[in-house]
């Protein structure tokens, strides 16, 4: 592996110190760029020469933010890219607003992070989908723009469904004859990949021990399947011989940064360029080892719009420091937390109908 | 016609929409309804015992207010205001089809009950997802029909049905006044299919509210209250999450510079600990919409500063009194700015608003106030603590008037 590839290496006391001199400058940075970020951070109390002792000390965004306000840290001219976000009809997306130079940072670091399990050369490629979630790029799915994303990392791509969506064992077949007996790379949503491919392999008895599968996208609909990531992974190694597994965590807003399961699959964790600060809802200080709570992102990478340090709605725990697969903290993603609702007369009739 | 809706009240199961209407335009049992009619009246004050009922009313204090506006002195109160004249008869409209909002459990009972009172016979369409409060006011009325007169039972129907543009459709023709709660989407979306020719709407689209208080008046004010006031404005704004519409959102500090400060920061900490007190809920969600809410405001200039006391109470102080946000901001979180006199606040007022909760203000200080912005909007002043309380006046109605309609009898 080469060294360019490496960014699990900090522990997490030295991560912190970098970290937290790196948000300095980019708070300093994004107040001094982006005029609605400088008026939160007053209106919260904070002083233009404030200097932030702790990693979580420094203030952070609520993500759904991007959803309703144009944020960020560039002229309009020099706007190379908007990202947006999933969602599903009707809600709001968020915009994410790149330069060339933030469009190129954020792929180098995706790229070198996924190099760490990918190794440094493209390797053939299976896509968990069908070629047509990518082809509309106007009506662009976060599914389309995930699986777009990732084919740079792969070559000779073939996607395990065809257009109606149903499972090409065919192609499949071809795809492993061609490849099989080497590394060979597998994409794919968790709820695609089990249903399409786990399910498809097992069946037809295929051979995907020489496969790296990366994977994302929650749990929620395995779980209803009385499917865990522990069952996943067993059940994938028993029946189709793949072990190199890696689940990833990261979202549109904080492009570039994903959070990866080690190769042990016992957690997610933060490249050297990132952190995750898990905070307890009520006082919103960082919740001890093994406490579950909100998910905060920090990454140094946006530095055209500020989405350095970012509270999701996503649950998520701590489960060790430094003890793991790789140095730092190794967490876990729990699920999102509801949508508010609030009772009241203004109820729309006509959604909370029924 | 074979659409089935679910008859909840009287609890008959599955019911056809057509078998249903031609029911209601049966004349009941013992005759027609008048206004004030005593079967209705007795029924109304059955069923307000069973809600003042100790442990119901522990349970669900809004139960408890409900059961208080029906009581037979509050009846007698709500009838008394339409005056007989010699040569003019009162009569219901006749039938009335009553669409309140999903999500708050009981405000339909309030328009309900009053056009029952009136004599009409009256279809409510209920949420399917009642539970809580309006179970316990559906087991209430079941309770009180059987001792009833077979006349309320024959005239008064709660329903249920999916989202069959057909039955409300079927409804809204068929009745003589159609009332329509909730969202202006919803209002626009019911008005969709028509009432016959003589019908007509009684609407109640969103509103919004806001509180004043006095710096002078709050200065003036003991200990005691100064602690009745705060748990007042808490129940008015936590009670349905700060979303009912006559629940207050803004605050507006009224008086000189020198003081209102002091005045505002006791009053947000004493409002922290009634609702550490009180376990009004705000929870993880609810705080992040509050975060969400009142970091846009600051974002978008509209606030100065935001403050959090805990997740309960979020502060946002505004720029200027006109820039009030008048959407829902999450339980709990109040714009707030300060304002020389009641007067400077006559521009800011618009149609929408509501309801003022005020404080430390005298009668004289109010009404010239309502004079002065009357003809921009506001349709009742409250002090604090009765934001909520429902009248027989509402969203500027007269409600049994609205609900009744008049015959004149002239011999020479």
């Amino acid at each position: 592996m080469s060294d360019e590839a490496d960014v699990f290496t900090l522990a997490h006391d030295a991560r912190e110190s970098a970290l937290t001199e790196a948000m300095n400058e980019l708070v300093s940075h994004h107040r001094a760029h982006c005029t609605p970020y400088d008026r939160l951070l007053s209106s919260l109390g904070h002083q233009h020469a404030e200097t932030y002792e702790r990693l979580d000390d420094v203030p952070w965004l609520p993500v759904r933010l991007f959803k309703n306000h144009v944020l960020k840290s560039i002229p309009d001219d020099d706007v190379f890219k908007i990202l947006t976000s999933s969602g599903t009809t009707g809600e709001e997306v968020s915009r994410i607003f790149l330069d060339k130079d933030a469009a190129a940072t954020q792929s180098r670091m995706l790229s070198r992070t996924l190099q760490t399990v990918l190794g440094p050369r493209r390797l053939p490629m299976l896509v968990v989908d069908t070629t047509s979630v990518i082809k509309d790029r106007r009506s662009f799915s976060a599914r389309g723009a995930g699986v777009l994303g990732m084919l740079s990392f792969g070559r000779d791509h073939v996607y395990v469904l065809d257009a109606q969506g149903q499972p090409d064992v065919d192609a499949v077949r071809r795809f492993l004859a061609a490849h099989g007996d080497a590394p060979f790379l597998i994409f794919g949503f968790t709820f695609m990949v089990w249903v399409r491919l786990y399910e498809v392999a097992r069946d037809q008895g295929l051979d995907l021990s020489n496969g790296i599968l990366i994977h994302s996208g929650g749990w929620k609909k395995l779980t209803d399947r009385a499917v865990d990531n522990a069952e996943f992974r067993r059940l994938f190694a028993r029946d189709t011989g793949l072990t190199r597994i890696h689940n990833f965590y990261g979202m549109v807003e904080q492009i570039g940064t994903v959070f990866l399961e080690g190769p042990s699959g016992d957690s997610l964790y933060a490249p050297d360029f990132a952190d995750v600060i898990i905070r307890d809802p009520q006082t919103w200080d960082e919740a001890p080892v093994g406490t579950p709570g909100l998910i905060e992102v920090v990454s140094t990478l946006p530095r055209s719009y500020p989405g350095h340090a970012l509270l999701t709605e996503d649950l998520g725990v701590v489960r060790g420091v430094d003890d793991g697969d790789w140095p730092g903290k190794r967490f876990a993603v729990l699920g999102r937390i509801p949508r508010a609702e609030a009772r009241g007369c203004s109820d729309t009739f006509s959604e909370a109908a029924a | 016609m074979t659409s089935v809706v679910e008859s909840r009240f009287p609890e008959a199961g599955p019911v056809e929409v057509s078998q249903l209407l031609h029911q209601l335009r049966q004349p009941p049992p013992g005759g027609p309804l008048t206004v004030g009619d005593p079967r209705v009246v007795e029924f109304l004050i059955a069923f307000a015992r069973r809600l003042l009922a100790p442990a119901t009313a522990r349970r669900y204090p809004e139960l408890a207010s409900l059961g208080f506006f029906l009581r037979r002195s509050e009846i007698d109160r709500a009838l008394g205001r339409v005056v007989p004249q010699s040569g003019v008869l009162r009569f219901p409209r006749g039938l009335v089809f009553h669409v309140p909002p999903a999500n708050v459990d009981t405000i339909f009972v309030y328009s309900w009950a009053l056009s029952a009172l009136a004599g009409n016979h009256n279809v409510v369409r209920i949420s399917a997802r009642s539970a809580g409060a309006a179970d316990v006011v559906l087991a209430a009325l079941q309770k009180a029909a059987t001792d009833a007169h077979p006349a309320v039972a024959a005239t008064q129907r709660l329903i249920t049905y999916g989202r069959e543009d057909e039955v409300t459709a079927a409804f809204s023709s068929s009745c003589d006044l159609r009332v329509i709660w909730g969202g202006d989407r919803a209002v626009s979306e019911i008005r969709r299919h028509p009432v016959a020719p003589h019908a007509r709407d009684l609407t109640f689209p969103d509103r919004s509210s806001f509180a004043v208080l006095s710096v002078e008046g709050w200065q003036a004010a003991d200990d005691a209250a100064r602690q009745d006031a705060v748990i007042g404005f808490a129940n008015d704004s936590y009670w349905f999450d700060q979303n009912a519409c006559a629940s207050p959102r803004a605050v507006y500090w009224v008086g000189p510079a020198d003081g209102a400060q002091a005045v505002r920061d006791e009053f947000f900490s004493r409002l922290a600990q009634v609702v550490a007190e009180r376990h009004f809920a705000v929870d993880t969600s609810m705080a992040v919409e509050k975060i969400v809410a009142t970091y846009g405001l600051a974002i978008n200039d509209v606030a100065a500063t935001v403050q959090f006391d805990g997740n309960g109470v979020a502060v946002a102080t505004l720029r200027h009194p006109a820039l009030v946000p008048r959407r829902w901001l999450g339980a709990g979180t109040f714009p707030e700015c300060r304002v020389e006199s009641l007067s400077a606040l006559v521009e800011v007022v618009t149609r929408k608003d509501q309801t003022l909760a005020a404080f430390g203000f005298t009668a004289d200080e109010l009404t010239r106030f309502v004079e002065q912005a009357g003809h921009r909007g506001i349709d009742r002043v409250v002090p604090f603590g009765s934001a909520l309380s429902f009248d027989a006046i509402w969203d500027g109605y007269d409600l049994i008037p609205e609900f009744s309609r008049l015959t004149t009898v002239r011999t020479a």
